[in-house]
């Protein structure tokens, strides 16, 4: 378990407020469980050999998804960060660009769809636009096991938490949760394995505005904009685009219409693979496009490849 | 007291009366399968008895809400983390109910220095098309009903909770000779209604047998439903989404019974 000194600093860098999930699950079980055994002592000797659902389920109201797959060993805990590690410094090899910006009908979200393993080209068909539920997408730059098991916890915790609390979770409580794993993840980013640098967009329509779009910095810093966001080792570019078009091009992004953004989408991705050899654009010989999903006041939909082909042909070819 | 064995016997069966006694006020529940997917529907004033519980899996509930709750966060966990693990198709019900909550309310009831829980569980999991549903009924003493139906039979496509079992198998009468395999939405809604009725009318008068006339039922069903509030919720059988589960308010459900 390391120093005491190392443990306080584990425990601030990893973001684990909550005390009651360090130290050992028996100790946590017991100390939760004080209020059934008062009633029956009786269960007490039952529930120690059963399911530590059981045990647990008082606490359930409290806890959130990626707590309990902790307590069931399911989901890893962060390394200790050493002194050793002081000499280590942090590269961000985010090779991939994603985009996200907010248009007429919502926001959209792309992604090429490359994956590299340093100058190789180890997949042509990368997802990197997911969806966590029926509002909400998350977009992701950096290492794809880290990226889509951090989707995935996200996904069941939204789905978790309204189980449980018999309520939708805020879209303020959507963004924060992201947040959270990203802090408690920094320990694999600063030993150079699992960086994760996503973008979020979702649609509250009782919220104004109604469409919410969010970039990350890889410790879950949250930041929201308001017209356009880009991650990953094209982005440059792209922002650059994407300012440009919002602000010279022949309407603000929040003025195009679906094609109209789809073009920007298109451009924007192609120009950045012009210049990053991490990022795709468009595989014409292969006829492999970015995916494109927007969210709107209905839900997610994403855009069928024909379509995608069909506005790259006439405007961007 | 419980060293010998008949004691133990005798000890069991208070536990089961106390029970009984204590189950008694709960207002039924119907779980009624159409076409499209499963309804659930009660009739109810206080505490909200229908519950989500993993993608294609749903509850209803009657008995101590502290009981209910601690079985139901334990369904909800078990399922998510079994979703989370491997994946969502391998979350059933069957595995949930006799793997995991019956032998732990079995040993619960059977455990007379502690204390039992204090609910009666129906569970509902919605199939690619009706054959496949799958209705569960789980006693507080852990036994399981799967509707009458053996394991190689067809199963009949409803399921019904209530504070007696004449009241239970009045319901379970009555939807065997009302229920229509090609019953629209509101023709369900009304049968899953007027089953309820059916159920609640068993538990004000003793001992009947019998099922109650068609005004009679209709003219009990109103007067509920002046004080009271529906409750229901579905299970969609549309395969485009993973999430299945919907609760509908109360006057979406009285807008589709209005004559």
């Amino acid at each position: 378990m390391g120093s005491k000194a190392g443990r306080w600093r584990r425990t601030a860098l990893a973001g684990h407020l909550e005390t009651g999930h360090e130290g050992s699950p028996k100790k946590d079980a017991q100390g939760r469980s004080q209020s059934i055994e008062a009633v029956s002592p009786a269960h007490g000797a039952i529930m120690d050999r059963l399911p530590a659902a059981f045990d647990q389920s008082f606490s359930g109201a409290s806890e959130d998804f990626p707590a309990l797959l902790r307590r069931k060993a399911l989901l890893q805990h962060a390394p200790d960060l050493n002194a050793s590690d002081g000499n280590r410094s942090f590269v961000p090899t985010e090779s991939t660009t994603i985009l996200a910006f907010k248009f007429s009908g919502g926001v959209l979200v792309a992604g090429d769809r490359r994956a590299t393993a340093g100058t190789t080209v180890v997949y042509d068909r990368a997802d990197k636009v997911l969806e966590i539920d029926r509002h909400s997408i998350m977009a992701i730059a950096g290492v794809p096991a880290t990226a889509w098991e951090m989707a995935r916890v996200l996904e069941h915790s939204f789905q978790y938490f309204r189980r449980t609390q018999l309520q939708e979770m805020s879209v303020d409580g959507k963004v924060r949760a992201l947040s959270k794993l990203l802090r408690d993840n920094f320990g694999f980013v600063m030993q150079g394995v699992g960086v994760v640098v996503p973008i979020f967009a979702t649609y509250d329509s009782s919220a104004k505005p109604s469409a919410r779009l969010y970039f990350y910095d890889a410790m879950g810093a949250q930041f929201e904009v308001t017209d356009y966001a880009a991650t990953g080792s094209g982005s440059p570019a792209v922002r650059g685009i994407l300012y440009y078009e919002n602000n010279w091009g022949d309407k603000p992004l929040q003025k195009l219409n679906e094609d109209e953004a789809i073009t920007v989408a298109l451009r924007a991705l192609d120009t950045a693979a012009e210049a990053d050899t991490s990022t795709g654009g468009v595989d014409r010989g292969g006829k492999i496009f970015p995916l494109i999903k927007t969210v709107s006041r209905e839900g997610i939909t994403t855009l069928p490849e024909e379509k995608i082909a069909q506005v790259f042909n006439q405007r961007v070819a | 007291m419980i060293e010998e064995p008949y004691r133990w016997v005798e000890a069991i069966a208070n536990r089961r009366e106390y029970i009984e006694t204590q189950l008694a006020a709960g207002s039924p529940i119907v779980a009624l399968g159409y076409s499209d997917g499963i309804l659930f529907l009660t009739v109810g004033r206080a505490r909200q008895k229908l519950f989500e519980i993993y993608d294609r899996i749903a509850m209803g509930a009657i008995g101590h809400p502290g009981d209910i709750e601690r079985l139901r966060m334990a369904a909800i966990e078990l399922a998510s983390t079994e979703g989370f693990t491997r994946s969502a198709a391998d979350v059933s019900l069957r595995r949930l109910a006799h793997y995991s909550l019956s032998p732990v309310m079995k040993s619960a009831f059977e455990q007379v220095y502690g204390a039992p829980f204090l609910a009666r569980l129906l569970f509902a999991e919605v199939g690619s098309k009706p054959a496949e549903d799958l209705f569960l009924r789980v006693e507080y003493d852990g036994a399981i009903a799967t509707n009458g139906a053996a394991v190689s039979q067809a199963r009949q496509h409803f399921a019904v909770l209530s504070a007696t079992k004449p009241s239970a198998d009045l319901m379970e009468s009555f939807l065997k000779k009302e229920r229509a395999a090609s019953a629209t939405f509101p023709e369900t809604i009304k049968t899953a209604l007027d089953a309820w009725t059916v159920g609640h009318m068993a538990l004000s008068e003793d001992g009947t047998k019998e099922l109650p006339e068609r005004a009679a039922i209709s003219k009990h069903r109103q007067e509920q439903l002046v004080a009271a509030g529906i409750e229901a919720a579905v299970l969609e059988r549309d395969s485009r989404t993973a999430i299945r589960y919907r609760t509908l308010s109360d006057e979406e459900v009285r807008s589709s019974i209005a004559d």
